[in-house]
């Protein structure tokens, strides 16, 4: 309490706030939410740093006059008669950083709207056109997970025949997209764009400016239901890309996601241009056997015997995907078989990396949804020979499912039988610990207060021969 | 909470080693495991104590560090009821520790030195105790011991500085009954430090004047033909557990100091990335290496952890014991982790056995009253 009062009043307190509202995106609710649960304004810069960026530096600047304006403003106290005077100037001096953080984002507001959203709105309007002419087959994917990985295959298979292009970094908002569709030649052939939904109407909204010929929905779950409130709002959200394809085009389904199979059966969105695609098959297409390890993944799919590099069973049904939609535009058969070999793992997606030492680590950080994770329990659970340890902060974002989410997850660790699961101490991993004691878990649970704690500690605790699984990574607002 | 102080760097010329091994594995190790309050012991070169909470971050050490040192409050110790470390001041600070984790390479802190502070304070320490600790230390002392007890060891001479400077002729003529290329090695330094390799006599009595430079005491000793040396990590009190037999796969004529810490490794911690593990050696060799291992380990009463190092003559297969270290550089971690013990299990399990050997301890009968003192001064004591 008394380390909270105190650090408002250190020099860091105001950078900390710029901090917030830059790693919240500059969302004021995402903000004002996370300046509620912090304790200490010194130390909120954990996992990044303050970007300098116009924006961030223009604010810090008004931040630091808006705060001594604020300061000024209690010096008339100083002059009122008698002892009150100075006991209203402390209580408001007091006061004035509490006050701040909210007068801080009236500056804000006033520049997304005054000067931010026109120019946004110019940007996306010209990039609109620009795509409109723009003669590539445009393959949208949404979905509240996967969109990466699926975006990642499809262009690893699609580009051994055809020019591909895709946004860099999971652009995925309409102003990161228009800044990739100025850099087109307009000679590629196929262009994939990932559309992010963080509010209803935004994949609405991509589908206007990209305006797909293909779409694929990869998942609907729990992914960010603190803004969406239900999930039904969120499955209507992503299948907004359904709705612009309209049942004439092209539409591919996760058949493993119950949340969008169920939507799409429900809402009339099966039709003759819509495959669900699967561990089981795409389509009609059946995937008759299937095979992962360490070394990667093999299945047949139809009469073809396709391997990749990528882990785990769930994998298949993307990979087996993106057959078809190569297959759709006419990629040839030994083409697609190639370009299925040449997919591995993608940075921080289940991305295995061995030391000198011999332990095995599975880089999934950037895995955090529970689909993923059950996943990756699953392919874990499913090597033999190895001492499995499995380090987590848990999942964020999961609203009032929280505590089922993270038993669940408890629940299945203790199936699969890790013998070694850590903990990052924070709201979320006691429900952890509660799934594994519910299932009468036998490894052992390691708890370390920081990630960074957890990583240092690896070395000392794993052996050669040992599996690691890093899943997901809580940023700073949700410490 | 348990309180443990790890105690690293020391009067000796192994002092930088000391500081590594107090942190990987032993210091990180503990942290890792969540379960101890850790108070880092650093002894300076000059032999000034010091202790902060910053001292558990290698980092600390390597830049400016007499700059930091120089800012910081040295710290005492009380052997009163257990050992307490007390930061003087007007706010002194006092911590009772309830284990000690010597990290202590070489002079004043393996060779027994730390240990009879520890033994005097009466609490649980981590390692060989003070007798292994002093006789390990002492290269010939070693050799006269295991020769005794019939394991075998290369033919040897040793001799002190004044031994030297006044019968140099007679250990000359003994030096004519051991055959070339011969070792000359300081006895008490560890790390290979001083050691040389001599194919003749002009060579062998400079090397003499290099090592005594740096102890008081030289062994002069056979170099072994068609040389393999292993080395093996044990672990235990009564129970011994082994580690891999090593083999140190050197360019050099010898295993010298930049081989073990400077060469190349690319690791944490010392000894990591220039070994085989475990080494390709016969079945009959790596039987011999363990029995003389634990015949060793067992002889000079080791407990805890120590490593033996071997000699091995790869055509006649003799194995011969050349030394035994009481506490390997950053404990060998790299080579238990190879058998399945990682830097926690290996540092818990010492912990485990120091509380172990210390129980057992506290069972023996150290004193006993006599009426001895009212006989003094009366008639005599002892015919």
């Amino acid at each position: 309490m008394i380390k909270k009062f105190l650090s408002r009043f250190h020099p860091r307190f105001v950078r900390s706030l710029v901090y917030m509202l830059q790693a919240s995106e500059y969302h004021v609710g995402e903000y004002i939410r996370w300046y509620k649960r912090v304790e200490d304004f010194r130390c909120v810069e954990n996992r990044k740093k303050l970007v300098w960026t116009l924006k961030s530096a223009g604010l810090y600047v008004i931040a630091w006059v808006l705060f001594f304006f604020l300061l000024a403003l209690t010096i008339p106290f100083l002059f009122f008669k008698g002892g009150v005077g100075y006991v209203l100037f402390v209580i408001a001096v007091i006061l004035v950083p509490y006050v701040f953080p909210y007068v801080l984002t009236v500056p804000l507001l006033i520049l997304q709207n005054v000067i931010q959203r026109p120019i946004e709105w110019f940007i996306v309007r010209t990039a609109t056109r620009l795509l409109k002419k723009h003669k590539g087959i445009k393959i949208g994917i949404a979905g509240s997970y996967g969109k990466t990985s699926m975006r990642e295959i499809l262009k690893t298979v699609l580009e051994t025949d055809l020019t591909v292009a895709a946004p860099p970094h999971s652009y995925n908002t309409p102003l990161g997209i228009s800044s990739f569709i100025k850099t087109l030649t307009g000679d590629e052939q196929v262009l994939l764009f990932e559309m992010g939904e963080y509010y209803p109407g935004d994949v609405k909204e991509l589908c206007k400016l990209v305006r797909p010929d293909i779409g694929i929905i990869t998942g609907v779950n729990e992914a960010h239901l603190e803004k969406f409130k239900t999930i039904d709002r969120t499955q209507k959200t992503i299948f907004e890309l359904a709705d612009w394809l309209g049942g004439t085009k092209p539409l591919y389904i996760n058949g493993e996601s119950d949340h969008a199979k169920r939507y799409a059966e429900e809402n009339g969105y099966l039709n003759t241009n819509t495959f669900v695609y699967s561990r089981d098959g795409v389509g009609d297409t059946k995937v008759t056997e299937s095979n992962t390890g360490l070394g990667g993944t093999t299945f047949t799919l139809g009469r073809e015997e396709y391997t990749s590099k990528l882990l785990g069973l769930h994998q298949v049904g993307p990979l087996a995907c993106a057959v078809q939609v190569a297959e759709h535009l006419r990629v040839p058969s030994e083409k697609i078989r190639e370009g299925i070999s040449s997919t591995v793992p993608f940075e921080h997606r289940l991305e295995p990396k061995t030391d000198s030492t011999g332990v095995v680590t599975l880089d999934d950080s950037y895995n955090g949804n529970p689909q993923g994770v059950a996943a990756v329990i699953s392919f874990l659970g499913s090597l033999t020979g190895h001492r499995r340890l499995y380090v987590t902060p848990g999942l964020v974002e999961m609203g009032d499912r929280a505590e089922l989410v993270h038993k669940d997850i408890g629940r299945q660790l203790a199936k699969a039988g890790i013998e070694q699961v850590i903990l990052i101490r924070n709201s979320v991993t006691p429900f952890i610990e509660a799934g594994l004691q519910e299932a009468k878990y036998g490894g052992k649970i390691t708890w370390y207060d920081e990630a960074l704690k957890a990583f240092e500690a690896l070395p000392h605790l794993t052996v050669s021969g040992d599996v690691v699984v890093l899943q997901n990574d809580w940023p700073d607002q949700y410490q | 909470m348990k309180t443990v102080a790890v105690f690293f760097g020391g009067k000796s010329a192994e002092h930088d080693v000391s500081i590594i091994t107090g942190h990987t594995p032993i210091i990180q190790s503990l942290q890792a495991t969540g379960d101890y309050e850790i108070y880092p012991v650093y002894i300076a070169r000059d032999g000034s104590w010091y202790s902060s909470p910053e001292m558990n971050d290698l980092v600390y050490f390597k830049t400016d560090l007499e700059a930091k040192l120089s800012k910081e409050k040295k710290v005492r110790i009380d052997i009163n009821d257990g050992l307490t470390l007390i930061w003087p001041g007007l706010r002194e600070k006092k911590v009772s520790i309830d284990l000690a984790f010597p990290a202590m390479h070489g002079t004043y802190g393996e060779d027994g030195s730390l240990m009879g502070i520890l033994r005097m304070a009466g609490i649980p320490f981590v390692g060989c105790d003070l007798a292994a600790s002093a006789v390990a230390m002492d290269k010939a002392f070693t050799k006269q011991v295991m020769e005794a007890e019939g394991v075998p060891v290369v033919p040897y001479v040793w001799f002190t500085r004044y031994q030297w400077e006044t019968k140099r002729d007679h250990y000359l003529r003994e030096f004519e009954n051991l055959n070339y290329p011969l070792f000359v090695k300081p006895v008490h330094l560890g790390s290979s430090i001083a050691i040389s390799k001599v194919r003749d006599t002009g060579e062998l009595k400079n090397a003499i004047e290099v090592a005594l430079h740096y102890d008081d005491k030289v062994l002069v000793e056979e170099g072994v033909e068609n040389l393999i040396e292993v080395t093996l990590p044990i672990m235990g009190n009564e129970k011994l557990t082994f580690g891999a037999i090593e083999r140190p796969m050197n360019d050099t004529d010898f295993f010298d100091f930049s081989d073990k810490y400077l060469g190349g490794g690319k690791g944490e911690g010392v000894n990591t990335e220039y070994s085989e593990i475990p080494a390709k050696i016969s079945d009959e060799l790596s039987k011999k290496v363990l029995e003389y291992g634990e015949r060793t380990y067992r002889t000079l009463g080791c407990s805890g952890i120590a490593r033996v190092d071997f000699l091995i003559d790869s055509k006649t297969e003799e194995v011969y014991v050349n030394e035994v270290n009481t506490l390997p550089g950053s404990l060998y971690h790299h080579n238990w982790k190879k058998i399945g013990v990682s830097g926690v299990e290996l540092c818990t399990r010492l912990v485990e056995l120091a509380e172990e050997r210390f129980a057992k301890q506290k069972d023996t009968t150290f004193a006993f009253d006599s009426d001895i003192l009212n006989k003094a001064g009366g008639q005599k004591l002892h015919e």
